[in-house]
């Protein structure tokens, strides 16, 4: 249960971070809607990415360094 | 008798201290319960003795101790012993402060976002700034991975980017949302007993079991409690281990 807590919160905490980016975005820059759709995209790619990397099916970013 | 299952949560200030930008600084109930969970685990590791045959509560004292430093060694090795301070005042507080929050009438610290978020943002700053002072700005490498074409890579650094920011934001809202949906669903469970009960006899017969529920809950926030301070230490351990060893 505790993994996957983990996974599901990594996949919510990408699209949570990723609305709150795009609406920051577009609060400062008056780009409304677009920040928000692109963002929001992009954050759920990213989600994944970071569900996939907790689960050990994609390699970790500081095995780059 | 039907409470409002979001309602032990409400900030409530206590007294203003004074006012900075025209923001109002106070003292609430959120900051009271944070001031007792550091007065308790200061009273738990200064005034418990220093006898050669530990007592009850010196043996508290010294197996929390041992835990969280066994913890490090295991997740970031022996140099992650640097960090130990901060990792152990991190497991002190959140473990303190969740399980004063199981007791009924109390203010669970961790259930607000911000209280977790700041926590988890100040793990990912000093991981942050140790892995550029250990790395420099070879740092940088982690946004860019080998391999990809080109006309692909700006896309993927942008997610690369995204990624390595959502890091204290799954780190915060874990503990956060644990307890938060703990705490209302206990809530929840105990006014059921409540609104039962004002139906008749047919009312207490059938709070038996929400009332038994409540009793059986608790004891999982406790354990919830526990393990949620014991995930957000772990996670701390693995974040100060990837600054600590790269490419491991």
């Amino acid at each position: 249960m505790a993994t996957g807590l983990r996974l599901s919160s990594e996949l919510v905490a990408g699209v949570l971070g990723g609305a709150a980016l795009g609406w920051g975005f577009d609060r400062l820059l008056s780009t409304s809607p677009w920040g928000l759709i692109v963002f929001l995209l992009l954050g759920f790619a990213a989600g994944v990415i970071n569900v996939m990397r907790t689960a050990g099916v994609m390699a970790k970013q500081n095995e780059r360094l | 008798m039907a409470a409002d299952p979001i309602q032990q949560f409400a900030l409530k200030k206590i007294f203003t201290i004074g006012q900075i930008g025209g923001q109002e600084i106070a003292i609430t109930n959120s900051s009271a319960y944070m001031f007792l969970s550091v007065a308790v685990i200061s009273l738990l590791m200064l005034g418990t003795g220093r006898q050669l045959i530990p007592g009850r509560m010196q043996s508290v004292a010294e197996l929390s101790y041992e835990f969280v430093a066994s913890t490090i060694r295991s997740t970031a090795g022996a140099e992650g012993m640097k960090f130990f301070p901060l990792v152990f005042s991190l497991f002190m507080f959140i473990c303190i402060s969740n399980v004063i929050g199981v007791i009924p009438y109390t203010f669970t610290v961790s259930s607000h976002l911000i209280v977790t978020f700041g926590l988890a943002l100040l793990v990912f700053c000093i991981v942050l700034i140790y892995g550029f002072y250990k790395n420099g700005l070879k740092f940088f490498k982690l946004f860019v991975p080998s391999g990809v074409p080109l006309y692909i890579l700006p896309l993927v650094v942008v997610v690369e980017v995204i990624s390595f920011f959502l890091k204290p934001v799954s780190h915060s809202v874990r503990l956060f949302a644990n307890m938060l949906a703990g705490h209302i669903a206990l809530k929840v469970f105990a006014s059921f007993v409540g609104m039962l009960g004002a139906i008749g006899f047919v009312g207490w017969v059938g709070a038996i079991l929400p009332l038994g529920l409540t009793v059986a809950l608790t004891a999982l926030e406790l354990l919830v409690a526990f393990l949620q301070a014991y995930v957000f230490t772990i996670l701390t351990c693995i974040y100060l281990n990837d600054a600590i060893h790269p490419g491991h």
